[in-house]
Parts: C-alpha cells; sequence; structure tokens
C-alpha cells in the first residue's frame, strides 16, 4: 500500500519522539504491563499493527540484526524504513499469521515471559547486544518448536524489511530494478 | 509508462470485472459454471467452458493487479501477490510456503518454468493410485495444445550466470542437464517473474485465458472469499463467499451467493481442501487434505569469482533430472535441480544469519549463486507427507511431517548440488543450514554435510509447489475425486487444479495443471452436452 508523504513525515516525527523518551517509556510500559500481565492492544500512532511495545523491542533487535550491513551513523533512519516495512509487512499478513506474530511479540515484551525466556530480565532498551546475541542463540538452539519459530520469524521479518529498502542495496551490491521505456 | 496493459483496456471495453471489497450490499449470482480460484486450473477451465458457450462465473480471493502496477520491488509483490502476505508456512513454520494469491493465482508469480508431467509420474498414478485415462499418449495433444497456447518453447537466449552454473558443473562431471521451456512471448529477459511480469511477457493467465474468457461473456469477482458449499442430496447447492477489504485480509461483512449448474474449486493445494472441510463436504475415507505434498526444496549457495548478478535474467532457464529417476519410483526419493532469481530480500531470509554473517553473506550477493533441490514427495510410502487442517478461523494450515526418507534425500541434495557448485568453478560452498557456512573445497564441503543435523529450522526449506490433498482416484478410498476430477460424492462438484495430483510431480507443476485441466474441462463439456 503506497503511504502519503504526509503520513510517512507524521509516523517519522513520532517515531523520533519514542525514541527520544524511550528510556522513561519503557520503565513505565515495563511496570504496567507487569501489574496487568498484558500489553496494549491498539497500535502505536502512525503504524497500522505494531505496538509501542513491539516498536521498542524491535528498535533494541534490529541495530543487533543489521549490524555489519548498515553503519552506526545510518543506524537510525535504515531503522526507521525498517519498522515501517515490518509494519506494511504484518498488515498484509492474513488474520491468523498476524495474530502468531504479535503473539511472539507479547511473549518478547511481557516482564513475565521475558525475562525467563529470552534471558533479558529489564527492558529491551537496557540489553545489551550481548544479551541480545545470547538470546538469538537461546531461541535458535532451543529445546522448544516455539521458539525456533520465534527465532526463524523474528529473523524472517527482519531481514525481509531491510533488504526490500533502496537504502540497503548499495551493501549488497544490488542496482536495483531495470528501468522500462 | 508506454507499455500497453491489455487487462486495463479489456476492463474499458466491457469485460464483466467486479471488485468485491467495493460491495455495499450483499449478492446474489448465478451461472452455468461458478469457478473458484483464477490460476493455472481455474482460468484454463473458464477458457474452454466460456468458449463453448456456458456463462462462467471466476470467483478469486486476491486482489487484481495488472501489469501497470508491477514495479518489480519485494515488498509490494510478496504482500500483494502471494497467499498470507508471503507469510504462509508450514504449521510449525518450518518451511516457507510460496503460493500466488491475485487475478491470476500463482501463473501470475511464478519462475515460468513449464514441464510435460513425467512419464514416471503418469505411470506411478496408474499402478498406484488407480488413476485412469491419463497415459502420457492421452496427454500428449493436450500438452501440445497448451504449450501453443502458452508460448511454450526452451529458452532460446543464453542463460543468466546463475543458471549456467548447473550447466557447466553437470557438463564437467558428466551429468545429464536441459534447458527449461518457459511460457513467454516478448521476454525482456528481465528476472522479475516473481513479482508479476511488468511486460505482461510471461503468458500468465492474466493476459491469456482469463482476458479469453471475459471476451466471451465469462465474469470475474475479485476479493471474494469461497467460504462454503452448501450441500444437500448429494449435490451442491449453492456457494457462500465473503467480500473482503481491499487488502484481501479481513471480511467486509459483504456475503455473495451464488447458484450455478456446476461447480469447479480450483483454488490450488490447501486451499481447495479448506474449502470443502469447511463445507463438511462428504468424506468417507477421510482422503480430503490428506497426501498433500510440497516439492520440499532445500539450497546450496555457491559464490565465484566472476559476477552472477543473480537477480537478473529469466529466473530458471537449466535444470538437471540426473538425480531424479536413478531409483525409479521406489528406491530412495529423486530430486530436481534447478536456481532460483536472488532479490536481495528473498537472498537475505534464505542466506540465513544476523550480524556480521548476514552483512558478509549478503556483500557477496553479485557474486553469489543459489541452486535448490526440488524433492519428488509423495511417491514412496517414507516419503514426507502433509495434512491440510483448519485454524480455528477456518482458514487452512498444513501440517507436514518431514521423515528420515525425505532427510536422506535433502542430504544427498546437499552433496549433489555442493559438487556441481564446485565442478562449475565456485570458490567457496555453502549448503544452506544454521550450523553450515561457506567452505573452500569439495572435500570440506562433503565432510561438512555428512555431519549436518538435518531438522527442522536447522536446514532451509522451502516450498513453491502445493499439490495434492484432493486427490483423483478411480478408487473412493483413495481419492476425493474420479480420474476425471469429478468429486466421487457430490455429482455437480469437480476440482481443477494442482490439488488433485496423487503424488508431487517431479516437475514445476504449471503445465501439468493447463493441461490436466483442460482435458478434464473438455470432458465436462461432453457431460453438459451429450447430443
Amino acid at each position: 500500500m503506497p503511504h502519503t508523504a504526509q503520513s510517512a513525515e507524521f509516523s517519522r516525527r513520532s517515531f523520533l519522539k519514542l525514541s527520544a523518551t524511550s528510556a522513561a517509556t519503557l520503565s513505565m510500559l515495563s511496570l504496567s504491563a507487569s501489574l496487568s500481565g498484558c500489553s496494549s492492544d491498539s497500535a502505536s500512532t502512525g503504524f497500522s499493527v505494531l505496538r509501542s511495545d513491539d516498536l521498542l523491542c524491535l528498535s533494541a533487535l534490529l541495530p543487533v540484526l543489521y549490524s555489519g550491513a548498515v553503519s552506526s551513523e545510518q543506524m537510525n533512519s535504515h531503522l526507521h524504513s525498517a519498522l515501517r516495512a515490518i509494519d506494511n509487512n504484518l498488515v498484509n499478513f492474513s488474520p491468523a499469521m498476524h495474530k502468531l506474530t504479535l503473539q511472539l511479540f507479547d511473549v518478547l515484551n511481557n516482564p513475565l515471559t521475558r525475562g525467563p525466556l529470552t534471558g533479558v530480565w529489564g527492558t529491551w532498551a537496557k540489553a545489551s547486544t550481548a544479551d541480545i546475541q545470547s538470546f538469538l542463540t537461546r531461541w535458535e538452539n532451543s529445546r522448544f518448536d516455539l521458539l525456533k519459530k520465534g527465532h526463524n520469524a523474528l529473523l524472517q521479518l527482519a531481514m525481509l524489511a531491510h533488504y526490500g529498502q533502496p537504502s540497503a542495496w548499495q551493501h549488497c551490491g544490488y542496482p536495483g530494478p531495470p528501468v522500462l521505456q | 509508462m508506454s507499455i500497453p496493459d491489455p487487462f486495463l483496456q479489456g476492463i474499458h471495453s466491457g469485460w464483466q470485472v467486479h471488485n468485491a471489497s467495493l460491495l455495499d450490499n450483499d449478492l446474489q449470482l448465478e451461472a452455468d459454471v461458478v469457478i473458484v480460484g483464477s490460476g493455472a486450473g481455474g482460468a484454463t477451465s473458464a477458457e474452454l467452458l466460456s468458449a463453448a458457450g456456458l456463462r462462467v462465473l471466476i470467483i478469486e480471493e486476491g486482489p487484481l493487479r495488472t501489469s501497470t502496477d508491477f514495479k518489480m520491488h519485494e515488498p509490494e509483490a510478496y504482500s500483494e501477490l502471494y497467499q498470507e502476505g508471503m507469510g504462509r508456512m508450514s504449521k510449525d513454520g518450518a518451511i516457507t510456503i510460496m503460493q500466488g494469491r491475485a487475478v491470476g493465482g500463482t501463473t501470475l508469480i511464478n519462475w515460468t518454468s513449464s514441464f510435460r508431467t513425467p512419464p514416471e509420474t503418469l505411470e506411478h498414478w496408474a499402478r498406484e493410485h488407480a488413476v485412469s485415462g491419463l497415459d502420457k499418449d492421452t496427454l500428449r495433444p493436450w500438452f501440445e495444445r497448451l504449450e501453443q497456447r502458452l508460448g511454450v518453447e526452451p529458452w532460446r537466449v543464453p542463460a543468466n550466470a546463475n543458471n549456467e552454473v548447473i550447466k557447466r558443473g553437470c557438463e564437467a562431471l558428466d551429468l545429464d542437464w536441459a534447458v527449461i521451456p518457459r511460457n513467454v512471448r516478448g521476454c525482456a529477459n528481465l528476472g522479475y517473474c516473481g513479482m508479476g511480469c511488468p511486460i505482461n511477457a510471461k503468458q500468465s493467465m492474466l493476459v491469456t485465458s482469463i482476458p479469453a474468457c471475459l471476451n466471451k461473456g465469462g465474469s470475474l469477482l475479485y476479493l471474494a472469499r469461497a467460504e462454503r458449499l452448501m450441500i444437500d442430496k448429494d449435490r451442491v447447492q449453492q456457494l457462500q463467499c465473503h467480500a473482503l477489504d481491499a487488502r484481501g485480509v479481513e471480511r467486509s461483512g459483504h456475503k455473495i451467493i451464488i447458484r450455478a449448474k456446476h461447480y469447479i474449486l480450483a483454488g490450488g493445494g490447501i486451499n481447495t481442501p479448506a474449502i470443502l472441510l469447511r463445507s463438511n463436504a462428504p468424506d468417507p475415507h477421510q482422503r480430503c487434505g490428506k497426501r498433500t505434498f510440497l516439492h520440499t526444496t532445500n539450497f546450496s549457495a555457491a559464490q565465484f569469482a566472476d559476477p552472477v548478478n543473480p537477480f537478473y535474467g529469466a529466473p530458471q532457464s537449466i535444470y538437471s533430472d540426473h538425480f531424479q529417476w536413478r531409483d525409479g519410483t521406489s528406491g530412495p526419493i529423486g530430486y530436481k535441480l534447478e536456481v532460483p532469481p536472488l532479490h536481495p530480500a528473498f537472498a537475505a531470509t534464505i542466506l540465513g544469519g544476523y550480524g556480521a554473517v548476514s552483512a558478509q553473506r549478503m556483500a557477496q550477493l553479485p557474486n553469489t549463486h543459489m541452486m535448490i533441490a526440488l524433492l519428488r514427495d509423495g511417491f514412496h510410502p517414507a516419503s514426507a507427507s502433509g495434512t491440510v487442517e483448519l485454524r480455528s478461523d477456518g482458514s487452512p494450515v498444513l501440517d507436514y511431517q518431514m521423515t528420515p526418507y525425505t532427510w536422506d534425500g535433502i542430504r544427498r541434495a546437499y552433496h549433489s548440488m555442493a559438487e556441481i557448485q564446485f565442478a562449475a568453478g565456485a570458490t567457496r560452498v555453502f549448503p544452506v543450514h544454521a550450523d553450515a557456512d561457506y567452505v573452500t573445497d569439495l572435500t570440506s564441503a562433503k565432510n561438512l554435510i555428512d555431519g549436518l543435523d538435518l531438522s527442522l529450522y536447522r536446514a532451509r526449506l522451502g516450498s513453491a509447489h502445493v499439490m495434492g490433498g484432493c486427490a483423483m482416484s478411480d478408487n473412493a478410498k483413495q481419492g476425493v475425486t474420479n480420474s476425471l476430477g469429478v468429486h466421487h460424492q457430490l455429482e455437480n462438484l469437480s476440482i481443477h487444479d494442482g490439488s488433485l495430483f496423487p503424488t508431487s510431480i517431479g516437475a514445476n507443476p504449471q503445465l501439468s495443471i493447463y493441461a490436466l485441466c483442460a482435458l478434464l474441462s473438455n470432458n465436462l463439456l461432453q457431460r453438459f452436452t451429450p447430443n
């Protein structure tokens, strides 16, 4: 689905705002999630599917996934376009796959499950690169199919979102589609 | 800008093409024949039946996208043109299943390979699955007719470097290889068949059989999902559909009821059995959705000193069947070797890894070649096989169970691919598996492959060919339909798609579906007009 420049700009602003306040927002969200036991159901402003918790989680995970392919100076702008791309991807998923993916994020976001299952006991924003690498290794090699499935889904979503963007093509030497006369 | 869009021109000329997402009330429709699905089986049937004067209505759950929309960008193509927005997977999430979902079905996004059904497959069906009247000689004129109709010819242009690896490696090792016949006319060798052909060179159903049906007064209703058949007294009485939203994801709230003299299901593997399951169609031998096959595919990447540019050029033009039938249909599982096109997003998900590992693999994309082995599942009792189930919301999911017999084929295929790649001059080969990486010589590759833990999620697996699940067989205990594609228990219901196949095909299935469904439609016409 095409997005208007206006809505893209709006979401960009809201994303930057989110980034700036992420540390404070995270601790509040984490507290409220642990009290309520569940996270918000509604999409974050400017997004169709991803919720603010999901954005915070992905904002911690994606830089680790993209490191080596994206320079640290460019990471923020890549992160923004990747989050939008993941959102666009999810909005076109079947309702069943959409729901499964949100359940995966619930597991990652809810402190009751995040700590025991990922080894990340604090908030995602406070997780170090090593913490995140350790979580990914743990899920990839888990005895539980559900976690291996989750690892697979996370990586596929992230990589599709990143390398679908023209900004990622220089790194992989892809000149882009030919121009038709 | 100057590229013509014949489908949009047809709509302007007055074709009966309707977008169900725009409905503002419920709808009741009538037709002589209603066909669910506009892919290879549905559209081929629609063309023949409408040419004979029948009023044909095609129902398609996906959106209408035409050449004007095809921008050769992966994210849009995957989201809009593939089942579940490219999110379709086996139930365990370990196998990505690429199936089309738009007007034209999978023919819109396939890689154009067009093979006749191998004679070994047809003989196996007759011998093991009580399929009659579908021998090589009976089908030959149908293959010839459809090949002419769809411009199927071996690709005359030199293969791109990605495909050339198979030829070079097989020649060095004295293995069989051949040129792939493709269904194209005026192909510009772009390489974007999987994202919708932007110049209408691919002879998909969007530019051939659907226009032919619409020119004969047929009609098309898209963004409408066939929900269930209403059945009474051994006959289908009506088809209930839900209008979808513009994305084709959620129901819009409006229903469409269709009454027809005859009903044809052509939603393809997974979707066709799902309609029967939702309809509680009679299934006394519990065959519906069973024995669904995938041509389960594993991958081997290789790097070359010279550029491969695997994102450009006809995606598939060379194949090898050297390992396909060596032990007949009863021995160890056989496989076909081909290559996939490698555009960045697809490549990144296949090559796997993250961070520095993924970044290094992707940085080499222009020098990367990929080979795939398509395992011929369903011929041996010990083969992997799948069962279509319904989720709580009524949508289907495939529970596909791998077996040691099939894993053995995966391991042998890793060996074959690495051998061919090194023989073709690869500097490094990577059997695509979570515990593997690039190695620089064949001995290391073979040691690596022999030591791999072949299990779900670790070995990267995919599928682009869903077959079976509503098998044809003259023995009602073995199949959902007879060899004419007519449902064993419902006389006015036919199935015309790849779900009819009692096993996988052993070749990319589109031409098998075209020819079979043309033959079945011809039989159906004889039944409608006995005089």
